[in-house]
């Protein structure tokens, strides 16, 4: 149980600096949850955190005491592989008790120790077994059991749903949740799937290219994105995004010229525009609503549909303006066909803007 | 097995693609395997049927019959006489191109008979011998002994500094581990009859001479071995060492405990490898081994040819046994071996 802190860390491979800076705080049984595209840094974030690479400057904190040079054995964190990292020629009895064999823990006591975390995981019928005869969840949850064992002050996850089909995923994703509730334990888990993220997360971190761009719980991030990349990443299917010219300033509120000519009012307090500035509006496309048009409208060919059953998806491009492609989630079963021209409304409060250099404009 | 070897081309009859392989496959059958053979087989002659003239393939040699008056059994000849009779008569002496001859039955009737008028009665027998003579006449246990010493010890002793120098060039990150590792393969451009000397002298001023150790010693450090576990090594995920590390385990433990059972492939290959040089090997131990009774088996069988007699007998049975147990070795781990020469392309 312990909470984890970064101060400005930096890390640089032969030059490269590929961490700017990174400051966060976990506090005491969070949840956190890092995400990013593929070559942010997250994993290399995580494995400074475990001791596994140095850190070219700044502080790690565990508990409060500096952690930077203390080794990867002696932080006191556990650490779960994407590949899990099973030791293939021992069992999983062996592979659960190699870490306290290592601190001379007694056999009584590795016994008691490694049955209870295997009873936790549904494991016990497995214990005599080599993880080649192991399916690939319950070679996950081996290398839980492993974290587990030697009571961890905090859990790192490196990706470790990424090797699963997508069924399993789901399940496993229940699992751990249901585990961090178990065990109140701090855990941090980095991914590049913002799903797992959302349903798992206490706090999430978006990472992009070395540097935080926000942090915050899950719906924080899906309602006030701080900037482009953020609102992009979070939410599935992406938000849209149009390129719009303020048309005029009232005030509060900004008059917004739409693709096809329609135009929008939202608030803005503060807001430094001026008539004539471009921005480009965000709308998830579960806030987009198909209608006949009329003012607050913006026409939409639809170029393919996607049918779900429960809702349907359509996508297509707005007023034939290139770049500006946008996807509608429509509830239920739609009539509307590819190839149709149809008008999609902007509720105004669903509107996300940003700016030029992709900076959000606060709500 | 038998429907893959009696595998033709043509459906019915044999085309003259198959009479062509396998007339080639059994050239190389006799080529490869008669020598071996031969060796075989001719182990087991008496040294008179060592000798003779024209050879036999078979262990053959003359039958020997009890002759009254004589001490040592004598052999059997089929004799045409001058009135055209044959007769088995023994040999009692020869001179010249006339030899002396009785009827075992009848051993005071001497016979003087011209040796072309005779043809020796043959019969197969094993000169079973040649083997068991080896453990009392000569110190055949001794170089046994030594050769398996210096076997045995010098792979154990190998296996644990090759993988321990390739579990530090392939898991490491230090700067130079290039250059070492380079370093380390360069030495494979070297002739060893380059370094004899040096390496003798070496050994000499350690006191290692007529020692089996000094035999030992030079030979554990192999490039070959350090390149072929290395290469190995590489292939385990570091994940693997990382997770380790999280578990506490120290840097010795790691290689211990995960790096060595999991490179257990390559050290079968590396030990099947170095049995083999060890065994085989014969120009070290000869400038370093000088006393008889620290000579390997590969040692003995030279010493074996002596300058004006050669027991040729005693010495074919010595060089079966000594190709046993690279025979046996080359057999049940001939899929290793194949895999060795096809991971690091050494023989």
């Amino acid at each position: 149980m312990a909470t984890l802190q970064l101060r400005q860390v930096v890390k640089e491979f032969d030059a490269t600096r590929v961490i700017h800076g990174v400051d966060l705080a976990v506090a005491d049984g969070e949840f956190v949850v890092f995400v990013g595209p593929s070559g942010c840094g997250k994993s290399t974030l995580l494995r400074m955190i475990c001791g596994l690479e140095h850190v070219t400057s700044g502080d790690i904190m565990i508990d409060g005491a500096k952690v930077n040079h203390v080794s990867a054995a002696d932080r006191g964190l556990a650490m779960v592989f994407q590949s899990y990292a099973l030791y293939p020629h021992m069992t999983v009895r062996q592979n659960m008790s190699f870490g306290l064999e290592n601190i001379g823990t007694a056999r009584a006591e590795i016994e008691s120790k490694v049955s209870a975390a295997a009873k936790l995981l549904r494991l016990d019928t497995l214990l005599d077994r080599r993880p080649t005869q192991l399916s690939g969840g319950q070679r996950q949850r081996v290398a839980i059991g492993r974290a587990i064992v030697r009571e961890p002050r905090i859990f790192l996850f490196d990706e470790p749903l990424s090797n699963l089909d997508a069924e399993l995923r789901v399940s496993m994703r229940s699992e751990i949740t249901s585990l961090h509730e178990r065990l109140k334990a701090t855990m941090v888990y980095v991914t590049h799937d913002q799903v797992e993220a959302m349903t798992m997360a206490d706090k999430i971190v978006v990472l992009r290219a070395g540097r935080v761009e926000q942090v915050g719980a899950p719906l924080d991030l899906y309602n006030k994105p701080a900037d482009k990349f953020v609102a992009g990443f979070i939410g599935s299917p992406q938000m849209n995004f149009v390129p719009v010219s303020v048309a005029s300033v009232d005030g509060d509120d900004i008059c917004l010229r739409l693709p096809g000519g329609g135009t929008v009012v939202v608030s803005r307090p503060g807001a430094a525009v001026t008539p004539g500035t471009a921005l480009v509006l965000g709308v998830r496309p579960e806030h987009l609503r198909v209608t006949e048009g009329g003012p607050g409208t913006m026409p939409m060919r639809v170029e393919q549909v996607e049918h779900l059953g429960a809702h349907s998806l359509l996508y297509g491009l707005v007023a034939d303006v290139d770049g500006a492609r946008a996807t509608a989630h429509v509830e239920g079963q739609t009539a509307v066909r590819a190839g149709a021209a149809v008008a999609v409304a902007l509720p105004p409060a669903a509107c996300h803007l940003f700016a030029a250099d992709e900076v959000g404009l606060a709500i | 097995m038998l429907d893959f070897l009696t595998r033709t081309r043509g459906r019915r009859r044999l085309d003259w693609t198959d009479w062509l392989t396998f007339g080639y496959l059994a050239f190389g059958l006799v080529l490869m395997f008669g020598p071996v053979l031969w060796l075989v087989l001719s182990s087991f002659k008496t040294e008179g049927a060592l000798t003779e003239f024209p050879p036999s393939l078979l262990p053959t040699g003359p039958r020997l019959v009890a002759v009254a008056g004589e001490d040592k059994p004598k052999p059997l000849y089929r004799v045409t006489m001058p009135d055209g009779t044959v007769r088995e008569l023994a040999e009692l002496s020869r001179i010249g191109l006339m030899a002396n001859m009785a009827d075992p039955a009848k051993p005071e009737e001497i016979v003087r008979v011209p040796v072309d008028k005779r043809e020796p009665v043959r019969e197969f027998g094993l000169a079973t011998e040649n083997y068991t003579d080896l453990g009392g006449k000569f110190e055949f246990g001794t170089y046994l002994w030594n050769s398996v010493f210096i076997t045995v010890i010098a792979t154990l002793i190998t296996l644990l500094f090759n993988s321990m120098a390739a579990f530090a060039l392939s898991k490491y990150r230090f700067s130079g581990s290039k250059v070492v590792f380079l370093l380390i393969l360069s030495t494979l451009m070297v002739p060893p009859t380059i370094v004899l000397v040096p390496n003798f002298l070496v050994v000499s001023e350690l006191g290692l001479l007529n020692s089996l150790w000094g035999v030992i010693w030079p030979a554990v450090a192999t490039p070959t071995g350090v390149f072929l576990l290395r290469q190995y090594m590489l292939t385990l995920p570091d994940e693997l060492l990382e997770a380790a590390r999280m578990d506490h385990a120290s840097e010795w433990r790691i290689y211990w405990r995960i790096v060595l059972p999991l490179t257990a492939p390559a050290l079968a290959v590396l030990a099947i490898f170095s049995v083999m040089w060890r065994w085989n090997d014969f120009l070290w131990p000869l400038v370093v081994l000088s006393r008889s009774e620290k000579f390997t088996l590969q040692l003995a069988l030279n010493a074996f040819q002596g300058d004006l007699v050669t027991q040729w007998n005693y010495l074919l049975a010595m060089t079966v046994l000594t190709l046993l147990p690279i025979t046996v070795v080359f057999a049940f781990l001939q899929k290793y071996i194949t895999q060795g020469i096809a991971s690091a392309g050494v023989k």
